[in-house]
Parts: structure tokens; sequence; C-alpha cells
């Protein structure tokens, strides 16, 4: 305030600058550190990634609102025991609103052309056949299943309170946990036999919605080995909070033939009883007061 | 016109006792008439139809017992009727108690109704994190435990519809435009006297068991529930009914009746934030309303609106409720952002930076809210195509909500800031508000919303959002205008401590969530994850704080409105805004006479600065009365 | 003396100008949310038809409403409308003379809202069976609500035509409450067409 410069507002602006550039500094490094768990699948790192770059944007918007905040409330208080006067009568400035603007503009349509061309990257890779992919999906109802050979197909099947999994490319066998090829395509059909589910595998980076009557499509590529968890992420009734697996598992391909083999026989009994297999089973109409 | 028309008021009236005991009374014999009924004609034996109708009777009945059909009655009978302005002369403590067309009598009703369902809003909250004291449901069994979620979620979503518009938005907008009354009176009283039943219809539903489906009430879950979900149904279209009338009544008075003076450009910014979201709830909520009666006729006729199997889908469920509870959630923050932009410049001594900013940005983020609302259901399975589209939209919204800040920061810019209680608390929502709003961000972008969805990252992400930036704007309406509305002073030096106190706790037990909800634990489960128990814990430990720094409040407030004798100045901020250039306690008709504004509510340190209005208005100026 | 009454006058009439232009605006305001009402109906209508959900949008071989119910019911409210499009035009010139349109609107809507109510209970199928039973039967039925409501305000239009009622000292409800009809006109001839042509 002191200082009668040709702007009075510099110094506050230096002073307001130096603790926004640290703590942004600051906040990028212990961004650096963190590590989203996500990751098993080819499509989870995308995730992770995305997020990660969002985190990176966030920061300096985050202290910079903070900063000018505390700055603010510290530097343009008014005294105790000072008397209440009138601060500047400036009711704008053009180019600092036009700047605001243009900055904020340029932020969220990189934020959208980053998660655009994650989206359509992922479905040109679709187009060829290759496995990069994040999310597709098409809940189309009526649409058959498409033939696309490459991809392991597997239906997700919810219903209260539990999910469990068809294979086609297996005779159509229905089991009650989940083991998947590392590094092959998978193609979830995800659907429900009676009200709405989520289908969430956590560290596959995969939550789709299971409707009844829709086949509701997720392409997915595992990375490496490990286990997954799966939860339900749509309220479901009372035991939604119980309708978890952690069971899953990514194996090789030689043991996912063994597991799919077991399966096949284990289930076989079972499997005679099982309506044939479709993109979606509609339920029998609901009795209320259940 | 109180002449022409008090000359020609005959004897023949209505003399039935009109009040809460006969509202009651008659709700009573409403219900228990629509029980009857329904289950009389009711085509199927589960109750549903009777119990739907007995809402629905109760509360007309209600309503009938209060005093409502009065006016509709004596006009289809041909009998005079009272002009409006006759009603509201008496000054009692009774006219709390009755159907007043008062907007300052409903302002103050609303206050403390919303007061009360939050207590108990916050209360279900508790019961919830006492639960997520551990892993298993062994603490509140899951029926039980999901029943909580729903009438938690679903009665503070009533509150947040009404906690700015209905007090501050009633009481403050005739003062601030310069009217004596506002358009539509007994829409006015309407919009309140809905609120009222439905919160008594939806705790109904715990005798019900509760229902299961949270605030989003997504079939066919909705339709498989007992007969508690019908609260649901009954009581979300009285609040949307509610938000018509009021929104009707707020556009009307707000475009019609400005005083002389008044121009567009010199609207108080609050006024703007109730304008916005006036005509967002005004437009959203009677598509819920359809929706809602899809779903009830569902429940009661056994169509098939939402059943797949029988030529319905749910997704039209979806895609009706969540175009109308996109906008919804923009409905519970443009006041708020009203009330932030409004009460920063009185303490910063400075004009409002940017005005014309600040209202581009209130109305960019209402017009943008009817396009976005299937970000919701990115990962439902509808509309792959769409989704690009609904990203982009979604995350355009981040511009106008930054003009917010911009002007806010603009406006501290080199002020003499006058770090009040409101200061405070507008400079908390900022903080909250920046963390809930890029969290938004991030849930609208559609690869990492894949594994954000549905999981605590949105739930704190939203209660960012609502309650520490809604609620924070709500606290800080309260510290700043109660001397006005009621003519005690708050405590400073306790509402400083409640400040802290909230903002600290407030942070402590929602920023974990985030956390939380990136290691896998969804919304609404009753068990979780045993890893996750030390965060579950130090949240619910914050949230008893947390609880507890509410109750500080509620103590300030009933302590400084009823207990503390010395009465407040008529203008204790020195603000120069026209509602603070009327006595306290407000005159019944507000203004003598109809005032002419001669400047800017926001005119601080400009040389030869008018004052904002003469008070002594025009001979003959009829603007507002 | 005079001059005193004209002010009065100047105030009474600023007065009425004020009540016009909030009856106007708060009757464009309502109607811009009954739009979104039955806007969100003809969405569930199109919708569930371009799902047709397990083929059950329309089951074969069920009973379509019947046409000719529709159209009667269709024309009785339009006449109503219509004569009371002559009421409110007679009313913006003379106080008097616009009653016996308006009893005519009145005795004529009420005729169609019976007629309709016959129709809902003769549909000759039933709600469960399929989901354009379902759009047609709430559809018809929030029309026709709002249709009786409408009906109600009307007589209380013309009941308070009589001395010192407020349809005399505040003509604005009268001529606001035109646009009311208007727009259930509109939105009768939409569901016409929609309801019986398009399923």
């Amino acid at each position: 305030m002191a200082t009668r410069t040709a702007n009075p507002s510099r110094p506050h602006v230096i002073r307001v600058l130096i603790p926004w550039i640290i703590l942004t500094v600051a906040g990028w490094i212990a961004v650096s550190f963190i590590h989203f768990p996500f990751d098993l699948s080819v499509q989870g790192q995308d995730q992770a990634r995305t997020l990660l770059i969002m985190t990176y944007l966030a920061t300096p918007v985050f202290m910079g609102v903070v900063v000018m905040l505390v700055y603010s409330g510290i530097v343009f208080r008014r005294r105790p025991g000072e008397q209440l006067v009138d601060g500047l009568p400036v009711t704008g400035n053009t180019r600092i609103q036009a700047t605001w603007i243009v900055v904020s503009l340029i932020l969220v349509l990189s934020l959208a052309v980053l998660g655009i061309t994650t989206l359509i990257s992922s479905q040109a890779a679709q187009a060829i056949g290759a496995a990069g992919r994040a999310i597709g999906g098409e809940g189309e109802t009526g649409a058959a299943i498409k033939e696309t050979g490459s991809e392991l197909q597997v239906q997700v099947i919810a219903q209260q309170w539990y999910f469990t999994y068809r294979f086609p490319d297996y005779g159509g066998v229905e089991t009650t946990h989940l083991e998947l090829p590392a590094g092959v395509p998978v193609e979830f059909h995800v659907t429900s036999l009676d009200i709405i589910h989520s289908w969430w595998a956590y560290q596959l980076g995969v939550k789709a919605d299971a409707n009844p009557g829709v086949d509701n499509q997720f392409h997915m590529t595992p990375r490496t080995t490990g286990s997954f968890t799966v939860r339900c992420a749509e309220l479901c009734g009372i035991w939604h909070g119980e309708m978890a697996d952690t069971t899953g598992q990514v194996v090789s391909q030689g043991d996912f033939n063994t597991w799919i083999a077991q399966q096949q026989s284990y289930f076989a009994e079972i499997q005679k009883a099982l309506p044939s297999y479709g993109p979606y089973y509609f339920p029998a109409p609901l009795t209320k007061g259940s | 016109m109180s002449m022409t028309s008090g000359d020609l008021i005959t004897e023949r009236r209505l003399t039935i006792p009109t009040g809460i005991p006969t509202g009651i009374l008659f709700a009573i014999v409403g219900y228990f008439a629509g029980v009857w009924l329904g289950n009389l004609f009711g085509l199927f034996d589960d109750q549903n139809t009777g119990v739907i109708l007995g809402y629905l009777f109760g509360t007309a009945a209600f309503l009938i017992g209060l005093g409502f059909l009065n006016y509709p009655l004596a006009r289809v009978l041909g009998w005079p009727v009272d002009a409006l302005g006759e009603a509201y002369e008496s000054r009692g403590l009774g006219r709390y108690f009755r159907l007043s067309l008062d907007h300052k009598v409903i302002g103050i009703q609303y206050l403390v109704t919303i007061l009360t369902m939050l207590f108990f809003g916050g209360v279900g909250a508790m019961m919830i994190r006492t639960a997520l004291l551990s892993p298993d449901p062994t603490i509140v069994p899951p029926g039980q435990y999901v029943a909580l979620i729903g009438l938690h979620s679903v009665m503070m979503i009533f509150i947040t519809s009404a906690v700015i518009v209905g007090p501050f938005g009633n009481y403050l907008v005739p003062l601030m435009i310069g009217s004596r009354r506002m358009a539509f009176p007994r829409l006015e009283a309407l919009s309140f006297w809905l609120v009222p039943p439905a919160a008594v219809i939806l705790a109904a539903a715990t005798f019900w068991g509760g229902f299961p489906t949270g605030w989003t009430g997504y079939p066919p879950l909705s339709e498989q529930a007992s007969q508690g979900m019908d609260s649901y149904v009954v009581g979300f279209i009285l609040i949307g009914l509610a938000l018509v009338t009021s929104g009707v009544n707020m556009l009307a008075t707000i475009i019609t009746l400005r005083a002389p003076g008044m121009t567009w450009s010199r609207l108080p910014i609050f006024v703007w934030g109730i304008f916005c979201t006036s005509a967002l709830g005004m437009l959203a909520a009677p598509v819920l309303a359809a929706a809602l009666i899809m779903l009830g006729m569902d429940r009661t006729l056994n169509t098939p609106f939402y059943l797949a199997s029988n030529g319905g889908s749910n997704y039209l469920w979806q895609n009706l409720f969540w175009f109308f509870g996109h906008p919804e959630v923009y409905i519970f923050i443009l006041p708020a952002f009203g009330i932030v932009m409004e009460i920063i410049p009185h303490f910063a001594r400075k004009p409002l930076w940017g005005y014309r900013i600040g209202v581009v940005g209130l109305f960019g983020v209402a017009l943008l809210s009817w396009f976005v609302w299937q970000h919701h259901l990115f990962v439902s399975g509808i509309a792959p195509v769409l989704r690009p589209f609904y990203m982009l939209s979604t995350e355009l919204i981040s511009v106008p909500t930054g003009f917010i800040f911009l002007v806010a920061l603009g406006t501290l810019w080199r002020a003499r800031v006058w770090m009040t209680v409101p200061m405070l608390f507008c400079l908390g929502f900022l903080f909250n508000f920046v963390i809930g709003g890029i969290s938004g961000v991030y849930l609208s972008d559609v690869p990492t919303d894949v594994t954000l969805h549905g999981s605590y990252f949105s739930m704190a992400h939203f209660h960012y959002t609502i309650m520490g930036g809604e609620i924070f704007a709500f606290a800080a309406a309260i510290y700043y205008w109660l001397p006005k509305m009621t003519g005690k002073m708050l405590n400073q030096t306790v509402g400083k401590i409640h400040f802290w106190w909230m903002f600290i706790a407030f942070n402590s037990t929602f920023f974990p969530l985030f956390i939380a909800g990136i290691l896998d634990m969804p919304r609404r489960v009753s068990a979780y994850d045993p890893s996750l128990v030390f965060l579950n814990r130090w949240v619910s430990i914050s949230a008893y704080f947390l609880f507890g720094s509410m109750i500080l409040f509620a103590a300030n407030i009933i302590y400084a409105w009823f207990f503390q004798p010395v009465r407040a100045v008529s203008n204790p901020w020195a603000a120069r805004s026209l509602e603070w250039q009327l006595p306290t306690p407000v005159p019944a008709h507000n203004f003598e006479r109809v005032p002419v504004i001669l400047a800017g509510s926001y005119d601080y340190g400009m040389p030869n600065a008018k004052p904002v209005a003469d008070l002594r208005g025009l001979v003959g100026a009829t603007g507002g009365s | 003396m005079a001059a005193k009454a004209g002010r009065f006058e100047a105030a009474e009439a600023a007065a009425r100008a004020v009540d016009l232009r909030v009856a106007t605006v708060g009757m464009w305001l309502f109607l811009a949310a009954n739009a979104f009402f039955f806007a969100a109906w003809y969405f569930a209508f199109f919708y569930l038809k371009a799902i047709n959900n397990n083929n059950a949008w329309l089951i074969q071989g069920l009973t379509r409403p019947n046409r000719a119910y529709g159209t009667i019911v269709l024309v009785m409210a339009l006449i109503s409308i219509a004569a009371y499009a002559l009421a409110s035009r007679a009313a913006a010139v003379r106080t008097v003379g616009w009653r016996l349109p308006a009893v005519v609107a009145l005795v004529v809507g009420l005729g169609a809202c019976v007629f309709q109510g016959y129709e809902m209970w003769h549909l000759g199928f039933g709600l469960t069976q399929g989901s354009y039973p379902a759009v047609f039967a709430g559809l018809t039925a929030s029309w026709l609500l709002e249709f009786v409501a409408a009906m109600f305000w009307l007589a209380t239009i013309i009941s308070q035509t009589r001395l010192g009622g407020d349809t005399v000292t505040r003509p604005a409800s009268v001529v606001s409450f035109a646009n009311a009809l208007y727009f259930l006109g509109v939105v009768a001839v939409l569901n016409w067409i929609i309801l019986y042509f398009l399923p």
C-alpha cells in the first residue's frame, strides 16, 4: 500500500505469486507419490493416468484459490480498532476477466480433449481389433452379440445379491466366481435378472451397470496376473453392501484353461437346467411388497 | 384497493375455525378416508393404492383445514373475496402458527421448519456414521441401514431444495427489490405449507420399514419395495409442487414488482441467484412429477412404465429423474452463489467486482445444467455415442462456476475486509466449493468416472458442494440477515468458534471420503472392506464433532432469538443495500410508500455515491402495491 | 377535492395495470412449467415406443382405443375453448355480454370431461398389457385432471361476475385464464394425434 508506483497492486501480486508457485510445486511433488491401485488392466491404467493428469492440473487451481483467500483474509483485513472505511471503488477489469475466461476455457477444453481422445483412441483400437480399449459398451436393447471372435466373451449376470458369469465360448457354462486369462481382451456383457446392479471390478478398472433386459458391454484387457475384487456399485436392496467377491483372479492362459475345464465339469449337472445363452434374460414380472 | 373492496365485504363467510389443529384433524380423517377408498377400489391387494391415496387425501385435507379452500370456495360460490393485503394485518405471535400471506411470516415459518428438518436429517447422518464404525453390519442391521440412507438422503434433498429460497428468498426478495408484497402470496403460502406434510409423509415411511432406494428411487428396486416407497412418491411430488409454486411466485415477483429505478443492472446479485434457481426449479420439478406419477401408477395399477419385461424401461426413469436431478443440484447451489456474492462486497467495503460477469455466471450454470444429465449415466449402458458430448457440457459448467470465484476474489482484492462471521462463512464456502468443484471435474471425465462413479468419491463430492457449499452459505445468511429478520444479533464470538469448529470438522469428515472412494468403497453400503476401518472410524468421529458444531449453531440461534434481551440496531453492518435501510422489525407492508431506487447496492467507496433509495417514494407510484 | 379523486383513480388504474401484468406473467411462467410436464409424457411415449422392450409396446391383437371417442372429446374441448375465446374478447371491450359464451364454454367443457371419463372407464384393454396402454392412461388422465381444474376456475370466473365479485374488480384473472385454456387446447390436439394415430 505504501508504494505509490504506477500500479499499486504490483507488490501484492508478487507476494501472492511466490507462495502460489511454491505451494503448487510442493503439491506436484506430493501428487507424484500417488499411486492409484486400479491398474491391473490396460483400461484401468488409462484411468489412473487420466486421474493423475487431472490432479496435476487441479493443483495450481486449488492452490491459487487458497492462496488468494488466505492472503486477502490476512493482508486486506481491517485491523481491530481501525475505522470502518470503504475500499477501492473498482467495479471490474475487462482484461483480467477476459484472461480468466480464456484460461478457464483452455483448461476445460484440454481436459475434454484428453477425455475424448482416451475414448476415441480406444474406439479406434476397437475397430482394428486391438487390445487397448477404455470403455465401449452399447446397451442397445435387442442388439445381438457381435461376432468378434478375437475377444473372450464373458457374460456377467447380476441378481439379488450376487454375480454369476457365463462363458458362451465354453458351452455357456455359468460360474459363481471369475478368473480371466492375462493379456487376452475380454468383452463383458453385463445384464441383470431382477433390478439394477452395477458390476465393479475395482483393480481391473471396470464398472458397468447391470440392467434387466439390457446387454451392457464393456471392453477390457488385463495386463498381468493378479487378484481383483468385485463389488456392486448400485444400491440394490438390503444386502447391497455384502454383494462383493474378493476371489477374482487374472491368471495365465494355461491356468485359465484348467480352471474353466474344472468349472465345466463341476457345473455340468446344473447347466442342464439353465436357459440357453442369450444377450439378456427377461425377468418374470415383479410381485410387490416383498 | 383496500377502500373499494372493504366496502363490499359482507358477513357471508366460512365459519369453520381454520388453523393447524383443524388441519391435523382433517388430515387424519383424510388419510383414513384415502386408505379406505384405496382398499375398496385398489386393483391389487398390497395396499399401495390405499397408502398413496391416504397421503394425498391427508395432505389435501390438511391444507383445507388450514384454510386454503376458503378463497377458491368463496370465489366459486360467487361470494365477495378479500383483496390481497387484508389478510396480513395481524401482528401477534399467532400469525406464525396459521396460514399467513405475509412473505415475512412465511420466511420465518420456513426457517424454523427447515432448521427442525435439518436436525432430523443430521441425526440420520449420525446414525449412518455410527453404523459404519464397524465394517460389518453389526451395529445397525442392513435393512435398517438402507432405510436410514433413504430417509437421510431424501430428507436432506427436501431441505436443501428450499433451505435458502424458502427462508431468505421469501423474506428478502420483496425487501431487496423494493416491493410491498409478493406477486402470488397464496402460491407462496402453499409452497411453504406443502413442506411439513412432505416431511411427515417421508417420516411415515419408517412405519413401513422405510424404503431401500436412496434418493434416486431407481426402479425396478422402487417397484419391488414395500409401502415405505409410497412415502417417497407422494412426498417428492409435494416438494415438486412446492418448487413450482415457489418458482412461479418468485419469478413473477422479480419480473413485475421491482420498484421504480430498480433496473435489471441494479438488481442485488442475491436476487439474481433466486431468479435463476426459481427458473430451474419451476421447469425441472414438473418432469420429476411426471416420472413420479408413472412410478405411482406402476406401484398401484401395475402399469409397466419401468418394467422391461412388459415393454417399459428403467432408463425412462433414469432419464426423467436426472433431467430433473441435475438442474436440482444447481437449485441447491445457485442461491448459495448469490449469498456469497451478496455478502462479500458489504464486508469487503468494495463494489461487487464484475457484477455482470457474476450474473452471466449464474445464468451460464443455469442454462448448461439442462444439458448434462446423462453424466449420471456414463456407466449405465445407454447412448455411448453421446458420452463425449455430456463430458464436454459437464466440464464446460466449470467455466461459469469459475466466474463466481473470479467475482468473489476480485471483490476481496485490495479490500478493507471486515472479518465478521458471515464473511468467514463466505470464505469457508469458497474453500470448500473449490474442492467440490474440482472433484466434480474428476467425475465428469468418462474414463475416470468408470472407477469413481457410485463410489464414496462422488458421495464426498456432493457433500462438499451441498454441505460445504450450500449449508455454509446458509450459515452465512443466518448470521448476516437474522438481525433484520428477528431483531436479534447472534453472538459473534460464539459464531467465530462455530465457524472454525464446523470448518475443520467438515473437512476432516468429508475429505477422507474421497480417499475411501478411490480405495474401492461403494456408496450406500452397510458393510465394507476391513482395510478401510481406520478411515471410516476417523470420519465417524469427525462427523460427531461436525454434529457438535451444528448444536453450537442451534444454541447460538436459539439463545439470541429467544433469550437475548438486547435488540439489534436496524443496520448493524452499515450495509448499503435496500433491506438494511428498513426499520427492524420490518413494518407489515415493508415500505410505507414504494421506494425510488437511486443507486446500486454495492457502491462502496464511490465518490458522491447517492443513497441507495429514496424511501419517501414517488407520490402515486404503485409499482409494488 | 377533484384533483384528489383524480389522483386516486389514476392510482387505481395503475394498480390494475400491475395486477394484469402480474397475472399475465405468472400465467406464462406456470404454462412453461406445465409444458415441461407434458414434454416428459411425450418423451415417455416416444422413448418406450422406440425401445419396444420385449416387443411389448403394443401387444399384437390389443384393442386400440376408440378414435371416435377421442375425436368427440377433442371437438368438445375445442368448442369450449373457442367459446371462452369469444367470451374473453367480449370481456376486453365491455364487461357484460360475455357471460353467455363463458357459460357455454363451461357446459361443453364439463361434457368433454364426463365423456373422457367414460372413455377411460371403457378402454377395452388392461393397463398392464404393455407400455402403450400405460402411457395412454397416464397422459390422458393428466390432461383430464388439468382440464377439470380449468373448468373449476372457469366456474369461479363466471360466478364472480355478480356485483362486487372479484372478476369485476380485478379482471386480470379473466384475461390471463384464456392462455391456460389455449394451452390445454394445444395439448389436447397433440395428445389426440400422438395417442390415436402414432402408436
